[in-house]
Parts: C-alpha cells; sequence; structure tokens
C-alpha cells in the first residue's frame, strides 16, 4: 500500500492484506495472466511440470527432503541461483552459512505468505533469510536505513516511484548487471512489471493485485433477485434498485486507515478511464501530457461523481466516504450476517479478504463469512463501459537489491522465478507477476481464479496510475483534492482538478 | 584551596593501579560497543556462552533467528547498561586521573573542560551538525546542485496554508491554553479541595498526544444521517436535532477541533505552574492591596498577574514552543489531509513520502528560525527569574 503507512495510529499491522492502497501498477501481473492463460500453453507448461517435480536430486543436493519443494529446477538460467543450488566440489552448498537481510511491509497473511515462499530456498541453500517485516513504517524505516548507509541487503516497495528515487540516488543495485535481462523481460514483459530506466532494471515485481473487482454479498443478492451487473447501465439499474428497496448501493472508503486517505476513491477514476478511454490517456495523464483539467479526465471524475455522490447511493454521500475507515467500511454488508445489508457493493482489489471482516477483524481466528459464489461474499468484475476498452487495473509490490553479493544475488534470482512465490500463491493465495506461473497454481483459490479471469478478459492492463505519478501528487494533492472533492459531493471538480495540476512538480 | 586538592588526590593520582584497571575496563567497553554495534550482537554473545556451556544446539538456533530471543535481548540489555554507566564512569576517572598529574595551574584550567567535554561532543555530533547540514540541505536540489527552489516553493499555494495553519496554532492553543490554566488556578485557589480538582485537569498531561489524538477521534466520530452517532460530540449535536458534523475532517472546524485537544492536554501543565506562582503571592501585598480597597478583579489583574509574570512568561513560552512543533495531533487526525496540514507534518511527508529531502529541510529550518526567538524569550525569562 503506499500507504503513508508510517503512523503508529494507523492499525495496519492488524490487517494484514490492509497495507497496499496504493500499490503500483498491477501491469505486470495481469500481463502475466493473460499470457499464463490464453497463449498456448508452450512456454508455461514446462515451468509448471518442473514445479510440481521437485528438483530435489538434482540441485539442492542429499540434505534436500523428499516432498515437494518450492524450487526452481537447475539449470534455472540465472548463474548464481544455479550455484547456490548445486552441491559444490567439497560437498557443501556454496553458500551455506552466508546470510541475506530483505526488508518488507509484509505483516500478517503476507508475512506468513512469504515466510511460505522462501523457507525451501533458504533450507536448501543454506543460506540464512532475515526478513524484517516492518508493516505500516515500512518506508521510513527503509529510507532512513538507506540514508544511513547500512540498508538491508533487499527491499520490498509497493511505488515504482520511490525505487526510481532510490535509484537516482545511486543506492540500487541495477540487476541488470548480472541477471539474464532477456530472460527478465520475457517473464514479466510489461515495461511496468520490471522499473526501469533506460537498459537500468532497478527492481523486479514480487506480488501482484488486481484492483477491476467489486464484492458483495452473494446470499442477499440472490434473496432479492438482483443479478450481477455487467454493463455501467446494469450497475446503475441496480442502484437504483437497491435504493428502491430502502437501502444504500455502495461502500467506499477515502478516509484511511491512518494516513492513507483517498486512494479507493482515486482509484474509482482510474478505473473508469481505462473503462473509457485509451490506456495511452492514463500514460500520458501519469507524465502530465494529459493534465487533470483536460475533458477525458473530467469525464471520469464526473462518470464517478454521478454514481457515488447521487443521493442515497452511498450511506451519507461524499462525507461518509471521507470519514469512512476502510477496516469497517464495508461492515453494514454484513448486517444480520449479510441478509440485510446497509450496502451491497465495494470496489476494492483483491488482498481483500477476511481480515478484514467484521468477525475475523474483532475477535480474531477464522471468520465464518466464506468468499465465494456459493459463499458469503463473492467477487465480481468491474462492469464494462464502453465496447472498445475493456482495460483493468493493477498494481504490484516489487523488490529491489541494495547489496551486492553473490548470496544476495541468488535469492534475488530465487525471487524472479515462478517457484520464487509459489509457496505464498499455494498457502497463502497470491497473483505472481511473472508469466511462467502456470495457471492452475490459482485453481484452487476463489479469489485468483476471479482475479485471473479479469485480467485475462481485460484488454489492457493499466497500473494504479496515482501510484505512478509525483509521490506529492499521486499521495499527496490527489488524495486532498480527491477529499475535498468528496466532501463537496462533486460540485467543486473544476476548482479541484486545477488546484492538482498547479501541485504538479515543477 | 587547589593546593589541597592536589594534596588529596595526589596519591590517587599516581597510582598504576588505576591505570591499569583503567586499560583493562576501556578493553572491556570496546568489546561491549561492538557487541551493540553488532545487530546480532546479543544473539552472538549468548551462543558463544552456550557454546562455552556445551549447549551447541541451543546456539545454533540463536545463529539462525530462533532460539532464546528474548534472553539474548535481556544480556543485550544488560550490556548496553554495563557499557553507558560503566564506560561514563570510566572516562570521567581516566580523564581525571590524567589530568590530575599536570602541574596544578594547568590542571585548574584543563579540569572542567574535561568534564563538559563528552556533552559538548554529544552535542555537536547529534544537535549541532545535523543542524548545519539541515540548513546546508534545504539550499541543494536532489542532484546535490545549488538552488533556491525549496525556499521559493514555501511561498507557493500549499505552503502558505501550512504556515497560516502554524501561526493559529501558535495563538489559539497557546493563549488557550495558558488563558484557561490561569483562569483554573485562580478560581480553584479559592475552592475546599483543590487538589482533587487539580489532578482532573492534571491528569490529561500525562497521556500522550497520539493516545490524546486516539481518545477525541472517538469524541469526534462521525456517521451518515441514518446510523446512530456513537461519537459523543455529534450524539449530543444530534439530540438538539442537527445534522451530525464531521468534526475531524470538515475544514475549517478541524482545526479548533485538534487545537482543543492540545489545549486539553497543556492546561494542565500552565495551571499547575501558575497556581504554584499564585500561592507564592505573598498575603502581605495582597492585604496592602485590599486595604487600599481593591477589588478581587483589581487584585487580580493589577497585583497577582504582574507579580507572576515572570512564569507567565515561563508557561508561554514553553507552550508556544510545543505547540510550534506540533506534529502527533495532526498525523494521527488525518495526516493534514484536510487542509489542516502543519509545518512538522509536512516536513515528514515530503521527507518519507515525496523524497523532497531538500524541501524537507527548508521546513526544519523555518521551524527552527520560528523557534529561536521563542526560546530566547525563555531563556531571558529564565535568567531574569534567577536574578530576582
Amino acid at each position: 500500500m503506499s500507504r503513508a503507512p508510517y503512523w503508529p495510529i494507523n492499525f495496519m499491522e492488524e490487517t494484514s492484506m490492509g497495507n497496499k492502497p496504493s500499490r503500483m501498477a498491477g501491469l505486470a501481473a495481469v500481463v502475466v495472466l493473460i499470457v499464463a492463460a490464453c497463449s498456448p500453453a508452450a512456454s508455461s507448461a514446462p515451468t509448471g511440470a518442473a514445479a510440481s517435480n521437485p528438483p530435489a536430486s538434482q540441485g539442492a543436493g542429499a540434505s534436500a527432503p523428499p516432498a515437494a519443494l518450492n524450487l526452481p529446477t537447475v539449470p534455472t538460467g540465472y548463474t548464481e541461483l544455479d550455484k547456490a543450488l548445486t552441491k559444490g566440489a567439497d560437498g557443501k552448498m556454496p553458500f551455506a552459512g552466508t546470510k541475506v537481510s530483505i526488508q518488507t511491509q509484509w505483516t500478517g497473511g503476507e508475512g506468513e505468505g512469504f515466510a511460505a515462499a522462501i523457507k525451501d530456498f533458504a533450507a536448501a541453500t543454506g543460506i540464512t533469510i532475515n526478513v524484517d517485516s516492518i508493516g505500516s513504517s515500512h518506508e521510513t524505516v527503509l529510507k532512513t536505513r538507506i540514508e544511513g548507509g547500512s540498508p538491508p541487503d533487499m527491499a520490498a516497495l509497493a511505488q515504482p516511484t520511490g525505487v526510481l528515487a532510490y535509484a537516482a540516488e545511486g543506492k540500487v543495485v541495477d540487476v541488470a548487471t548480472f541477471m539474464d535481462t532477456a530472460k527478465l523481460k520475457a517473464e514479466f514483459p510489461s515495461t511496468i512489471g520490471l522499473t526501469t530506466d533506460g537498459a537500468h532494471i532497478w527492481s523486479i515485481p514480487t506480488k501482484a493485485d488486481v484492483k477491476s473487482m467489486i464484492w458483495y454479498p452473494v446470499k442477499a443478492f440472490a434473496a432479492k433477485g438482483y443479478t450481477v451487473p455487467k454493463t455501467w447501465d446494469e450497475l446503475v439499474t441496480l442502484a437504483d434498485k437497491i435504493v428502491a428497496d430502502g437501502s444504500h448501493p455502495f461502500c467506499v472508503s477515502a478516509g484511511g486507515p491512518g494516513t492513507a486517505t483517498g486512494w479507493e476513491l482515486t482509484d474509482w477514476v482510474e478505473e473508469v478511464l481505462l473503462k473509457t478511454e485509451d490506456p495511452q490517456v492514463t500514460n500520458d495523464w501519469v507524465s502530465h501530457k494529459v493534465l487533470f483539467t483536460d475533458p477525458k479526465i473530467k469525464a471520469a471524475f464526473d462518470k464517478v461523481g454521478s454514481l457515488l455522490f447521487k443521493d442515497k447511493y452511498v450511506d451519507g454521500g461524499g462525507q461518509a466516504i471521507v470519514n469512512a475507515d476502510l477496516k469497517t467500511v464495508m461492515d453494514p454488508m454484513f448486517n444480520q450476517d449479510t441478509a440485510a445489508p446497509g450496502c451491497w457493493m465495494q470496489k476494492i482489489p483483491v488482498w481483500y479478504g477476511p481480515d478484514f471482516f467484521p468477525d475475523k477483524r474483532t475477535n480474531g481466528g477464522d471468520s465464518k463469512y466464506k468468499i465465494g459464489d456459493d459463499g458469503d461474499i463473492g467477487i465480481f468484475p468491474f462492469p464494462t463501459i464502453s465496447d472498445q476498452y475493456k482495460g483493468a487495473e493493477g498494481s504490484a509490490d516489487s523488490f529491489m537489491v541494495l547489496n551486492d553479493r553473490p548470496e544476495v544475488r541468488a535469492f534475488a534470482e530465487f525471487l524472479a522465478t515462478p517457484e520464487g512465490l509459489e509457496g505464498w500463491i499455494k498457502s497463502v493465495g497470491v497473483l505472481s507477476p511473472n508469466v511462467k506461473v502456470p495457471a492452475e497454481w490459482y485453481a484452487g483459490n476463489y479469489k485468483l481464479k476471479v482475479a485471473n479471469a479479469i485480467a485475462t478478459g481485460a484488454t489492457a492492463i493499466g497500473f494504479d496510475a496515482s501510484d505512478l505519478m509525483p509521490p506529492a501528487v499521486g499521495q499527496g494533492s490527489f488524495w486532498t483534492g480527491i477529499s475535498d472533492w468528496a466532501n463537496s459531493n462533486g460540485t467543486n471538480t473544476d476548482a479541484t482538478l486545477q488546484a492538482i495540476d498547479d501541485s504538479w512538480p515543477k | 584551596m587547589a593546593v589541597k586538592r592536589a594534596e588529596g588526590s595526589g596519591s590517587y593520582g599516581t597510582s598504576p593501579y588505576v591505570l591499569v584497571l583503567s586499560l583493562i575496563g576501556l578493553i572491556i567497553a570496546g568489546f561491549g560497543v561492538k557487541v551493540l554495534i553488532d545487530p546480532h550482537g546479543g544473539e552472538n554473545v549468548l551462543a558463544s556462552i552456550y557454546d562455552l556451556l556445551g549447549n551447541s544446539a541451543g546456539a545454533g538456533l540463536l545463529r539462525n533467528g530462533g532460539g532464546d530471543q528474548f534472553l539474548a535481548k535481556l544480556l543485550l540489555g544488560a550490556i548496553a547498561l554495563l557499557v553507558g554507566v560503566g564506560g561514563i564512569w570510566l572516562l570521567f576517572t581516566t580523564a581525571s586521573t590524567l589530568v590530575e598529574r599536570l602541574p596544578p595551574k594547568m590542571r585548574d584550567r584543563i579540569l572542567p573542560w574535561v568534564f563538559i567535554a563528552p556533552a559538548l561532543i554529544l552535542l555537536s555530533v547529534y544537535l549541532v551538525y545535523p543542524a548545519v547540514t539541515t540548513v546546508i540541505g534545504s539550499f541543494h536540489d536532489k542532484k546535490g546542485a545549488f538552488t533556491l527552489d525549496n525556499w521559493a516553493s514555501l511561498a507557493t499555494g500549499p505552503f502558505l496554508e501550512i504556515l497560516r495553519n502554524n501561526v493559529i496554532w501558535l495563538v489559539v492553543a497557546t493563549a488557550g491554553s495558558v488563558g484557561l490554566g490561569l483562569l483554573v488556578a485562580a478560581l480553584f485557589d479559592r475552592i475546599k479541595r483543590e487538589a482533587l480538582a487539580k489532578v482532573f485537569i492534571f491528569t490529561p498531561l500525562a497521556i500522550s498526544l497520539v493516545g490524546a489524538t486516539v481518545i477525541w477521534k472517538f469524541v469526534y466520530a462521525w456517521q451518515p444521517p441514518s446510523q446512530p452517532q456513537f461519537g459523543l460530540l455529534n450524539a449530543i449535536w444530534t439530540s438538539f436535532g442537527n445534522t451530525p458534523i464531521a468534526w475531524a475532517t470538515t475544514f475549517p472546524i478541524n482545526l479548533p477541533a485538534e487545537m482543543l485537544i492540545m489545549i486539553w492536554l497543556q492546561t494542565g501543565f500552565a495551571m499547575v505552574v501558575l497556581s504554584a506562582a499564585i500561592k507564592g503571592v505573598s498575603v502581605e501585598v495582597l492585604e496592602a492591596a485590599r486595604l487600599d480597597g481593591a477589588n478581587d478583579r483589581q487584585i487580580f489583574f493589577k497585583v497577582i498577574i504582574p507579580l507572576i509574570r515572570g512564569s507567565i512568561i515561563t508557561v508561554t513560552t514553553t507552550i508556544a514552543i510545543t505547540t510550534l512543533k506540533i506534529f502527533d495531533i495532526v498525523m494521527s487526525i488525518s495526516g493534514g489531509h484536510n487542509h489542516d496540514d502543519v509545518v512538522a507534518v509536512r516536513m515528514f511527508t515530503e521527507m518519507f513520502q515525496f523524497f523532497n529531502d531538500g524541501r524537507a529541510a527548508a521546513l526544519a529550518t523555518v521551524l527552527f528560525i520560528a523557534v529561536l526567538p521563542v526560546m530566547i524569550l525563555n531563556l531571558r525569562s529564565f535568567r531574569r527569574q534567577a536574578a530576582m
């Protein structure tokens, strides 16, 4: 999340999955998914097969237990990784006893997922991986450590803008200097997937999120005879019906937690833009070639405003959006165990889940609410608006290498392979940005399956635009402006857009 | 005097044992510092101890980030305490032992410096050096070239708004805290259970700014009009038939809402100091004023207030400095996203979120310059009181 996570009051640690309000470009994820799912399985099939057949005898050496390991097969295509997984002439693993530190923002479920992903690598290579899960103050701690000259060996970041800022200061190791660039570009085909600058590759995406989805109470929909809307017009018709039935269609939060305010609303605008205009408009918007005051951007704002600020569409209107906290905003959907929802639809990325459901949030343990088309809470793709543009929005966390040592290279190379995320995908569940990840790894997980379908159905994947804008806008004036806009129920659109344009760094 | 001290310490200073012991102490301290610098120092030391005791399994666990981590942290704490306290004792003993051996005249001149030197060095490293680099940094852009842009940008819209907010904070929150504190101190001076009453005003001071903000967020909580208002203020407000107001997020009502938290916290401090000052006004003076025919109001404004002026200035400047540096409350309410941003919060955001280190440095300098005159006023008032 691009949260401005640094604040102690920000309770994000509890809501593990919550720390990603502003994730970077989900392009990679999408592209990956698309490729994996639609392309003739030529490339993905072998990888998948390899993954399911543990490479125990080949690379991991005698110490490897016989169970299926989440490790790539040697040769992996990466020099240090091959070395790390192959027993040396002296009968020992060459990097055994070395240590690699990585600092991440992943706590809770994400922390568990990452631990599952790297467990087999650490066991097989003898490299000790020290994971610093800092949670909501991750970016602050990271900056202090990097500027202070004692960075962790590697670090994850939600925004490519942050990666580029450190790269400009010369603090980041260019992975193109030691990894096969052609292979990387083939596996992370989108330029957004890899954070690049010319020939330099500054970070590699680790986990991807799809944002173009709406969460809804399945049983209440069935009880009322509502059907899942496929187009914007159907969405409006459904919303009108819900209002006529005396309830409120949408729950939207732009009030945090903590200081990460506004991003859910900016996601709405970005989504509508990707579904009404050519994806190039989004790209030009990010680079300020298209201004906020551009009619196309204003049209997207107006379209969102016409829906969310319409009387009774959100209980309490724009002011409710500004004051609603992400942690609790969907609670009305669970009224009387979702039998009589106080709100019916929330647009929120794939990382959302039971951690936020009221029973688990307050009491811990497992949530009694099941996610699924036959469960309590379901997910449907964000409705299409135009026939021509059916883009989807996504984002990704990426990692950068800060210290150049052979064992650090080996670990970085491992994380870049499909197997680098396999343990996480198969335990907690997460989307990989690597196109070589076989689609069947996601098969058992409803959320990932839906996300996969959304990504494959999209004509283009746009990354979270606000995460690619200069942070002073993307996490600053855009958030401030959209709060103003919501507080006025969309009546001051022109002034808001002008103010954001004025704040763009010269 | 000097001669006497020289005699007294003569045998001490020449003792070779002290030197040898100091040397051993320095070596031990050196090892201690080495352990403290190592990020896994505690684990490694405990692992070595386990190795010596033959517990190689426990040692292995510790070295791989498992095992008795709590014990390792405890050990590290003990080492830090030993090195910290012992190190300072060692430093002063060694230094004074060495200086005592010098000729008396030179020694008397050097000795005071020996004792302030550690403080001076620490201040230079941790205060003066960063302050200087901050000022220099405010004149550099991201590539390290000289620029005035960081300062020029402070004259643009959003920053003028921030500076305006700081001025409002300075005036309203400071005046509110001191004024209320003075009022309460004067009124409580006359009631029976004064101590008990003061406890209620003073207790909030024990709460951290962030904690207080969390409390007040519940007071200011807003719910859609269709829902029950669990926020105290809105529950009262709507019971009179009004529609609920988002006190903490609606500009401009959010400014006084945030300042009220500060006033709630700081009134107790002002009250305690001013109450003590009021009690210090001698009964004779008050009786004389009364004999001269002054009424209560005249006594308060024309006798008591001039007499406790020093305390008022001290309290005002102390609270003013706290207010100028206000960060926690604004950050915790909503991160300054609702036109309530202040210099300290923006400094943090520019630095850690926007990667504008130069502008963050300029804001830090602005804050420093703003606090400076208040501090000077404060020091002067202290000196005047000391002279009295």
